[in-house]
């Protein structure tokens, strides 16, 4: 079985980053690192894995030692597949009160866009910017639109933004750049859960629209 | 009881930095100057991470409702507990009913205040710092005001003691700060090492704009990657960010050189008109201070990790 030859380089003096392209590989990597305890981070990013290491356990010559032994011995053969995720959630009006004139701009009905963006195979490429904040890639290629001019300060946990190619889910209140379509009915974050964030990078989701009480 | 009589310009409740979730998003948060809250503990006979007032430039007091011994380490103020002036670096006593004042900061930023009980404060995601932005752990994810009343446990007294001299923060409002390239600079030869740099007046917890001449090819925004505090990053409009406890865990800009984790902690005392330069330092330098720092610091406080 042939390992994997990906570039590692420095960052900064106590973390490595694996330069292993976009995709799954990123997922499958920081799930099989996070089973040891060496490593104090480990975070995708778009294109990497970036794994902070203790450097009172190791230096750096030691750690990226371990770290490619761990590439090679097919790390990233078995390819880990996310969890699957259907979340309901309430479109347009107060929970989302951008998708009116984001359905108006891209000259579509509300029900056109909301159907595209239901029908996307969505999948959480990373999250970052703010704690639990997930990015949603493989959203519907016509849907295009840019961040807000003028930033919110605070947007409800929960709340689904939207631009070009990508779907935004904010885990907690916060402030927030992108147009709002709607609001996931489910919480995102509990803090009781050891992972109190529910989504995680390699997840696919689904959203759907609420069903209402009759 | 703590009754905050005056809060200043921000005061949180710090603890030790949230570990592991930054996949999650989740920053560091945790004191901004590690060194300094944690020679504040030691002065009550707590551990490091123990839970303290972070206070940003002085000019806070807090009145004690019941007999306790506090410990005040970090920029230099002019303190009194009661009518008597005070020392920093040293155990006080202080009465029942006593009012602790901290006059504002000259030099530096960051003074912490450690109380010999504990802290009542919301432990979340593994700590208690407080994270203003999503508004969570400390003191109802907030910072102190005016009025508010925080909780503190009975404690035993402990031997006085006085920070070492050598142990102590140096005031100054110029600092060199020891840095490695970042994964962004991609050759350390473009990077003017002699250059000088002024911190702005944007300046928080999660960061530090840094004004001066910074490499133009570096600007511009690149697929998200991990940072962590201590990098500095350029912005598109070519200004210098310094990222801190609270700092972001992913960013597009190109980080371009990232401070050694033995100075980090120097990155919390910075104020506005500081100036800064950044020392070139290989990895080996990088973990020969780390080593060095580490056991002057360790010989003090056995439990500290920088």
């Amino acid at each position: 079985m042939s390992g994997n030859s990906f570039d590692i380089i420095a960052c900064g003096d106590d973390a490595l980053r694996i330069l292993c392209g976009p995709g799954d590989v990123r997922h499958s990597l920081a799930e099989r690192l996070a089973g040891d305890p060496s490593w104090n981070e480990i975070v995708p990013g778009k294109q990497d894995v970036t794994i902070a290491f203790n450097p009172y356990t190791y230096t750096m010559t030691k750690a990226r030692e371990k770290l490619q032994h761990a590439l090679h011995t097919g790390l990233t053969h078995s390819v880990t597949r996310g969890r699957d995720h259907v979340l309901a959630a309430e479109f347009g009006g107060e929970a989302g009160p951008d998708l009116a004139q984001l359905a108006e701009r891209l000259d579509m009905r509300v029900e056109t866009l909301l159907e595209k963006v239901e029908q996307s195979p969505l999948k959480v490429d990373m999250l970052g910017f703010t704690p639990g904040f997930a990015y949603l890639t493989g959203l519907d290629p016509t849907l295009q639109a840019n961040r807000l001019d003028h930033p919110r300060s605070r947007v409800p946990a929960g709340s689904i933004g939207l631009i070009s190619g990508q779907i935004g889910l904010y885990a907690l209140d916060g402030p927030g750049g992108w147009p709002i379509i709607g609001r996931v009915v489910s919480p995102l974050f509990d803090r009781c859960l050891t992972e109190p964030f529910v989504l995680k990078a390699g997840d696919s989701v689904k959203l759907r629209p609420a069903v209402s009480p009759q | 009881m703590i009754s905050v009589l005056e809060p200043g310009l921000q005061t949180t409740i710090q603890a030790g930095p949230r570990s592991g979730l930054r996949h999650a998003g989740v920053p560091a948060s945790g004191p901004a100057d590690a060194v300094s809250m944690a020679l504040a503990n030691r002065l009550v006979g707590k551990t490091p991470a123990a839970a303290c007032l972070e206070i940003t430039y002085g000019a806070a007091s807090f009145r004690f409702s019941s007999a306790c011994q506090i410990g005040l380490a970090g920029a230099e103020a002019q303190v009194t507990v009661g009518s008597r002036a005070a020392q920093m670096h040293a155990t006080l006593e202080v009465a029942a009913g006593e009012v602790v004042a901290i006059r504002p900061v000259r030099m530096g930023a960051r003074i912490y205040l450690s109380v010999g009980g504990r802290i009542e404060a919301e432990d979340i995601l593994g700590s208690e710092s407080t994270y203003l932005p999503a508004g969570f752990g400390g003191h109802g994810g907030r910072t102190l005001r005016k009025g508010d009343e925080l909780v503190i446990a009975a404690a035993k007294p402990v031997p006085a003691a006085t920070t070492p001299a050598s142990l102590r923060l140096s005031p100054s409002s110029s600092y060199a700060l020891r840095a490695v390239a970042g994964p962004d600079l991609s050759d350390e030869a473009g990077f003017d090492w002699e250059a000088s740099f002024r911190v702005s007046s944007r300046l928080s917890r999660m960061g530090a704009e840094i004004d001066g001449l910074f490499p133009m090819q570096a600007s511009g925004l690149s697929p998200s990657s991990a940072v962590f505090p201590g990098a500095l990053q350029v912005t598109p409009q070519g200004r210098g960010f310094l990222l801190l406890a609270d700092g972001q865990t992913t960013g597009g800009y190109p980080h371009l050189l990232q401070v050694i984790r033995a100075d980090r902690h120097l990155l919390g005392q910075l104020r506005p008109g500081d100036r800064i330069r950044f020392l070139h330092t290989s990895q080996a330098r990088a973990e020969e201070a780390l080593r060095a720092k580490q056991a002057l610091l360790q010989s003090w406080m056995p439990e500290f990790r920088l």
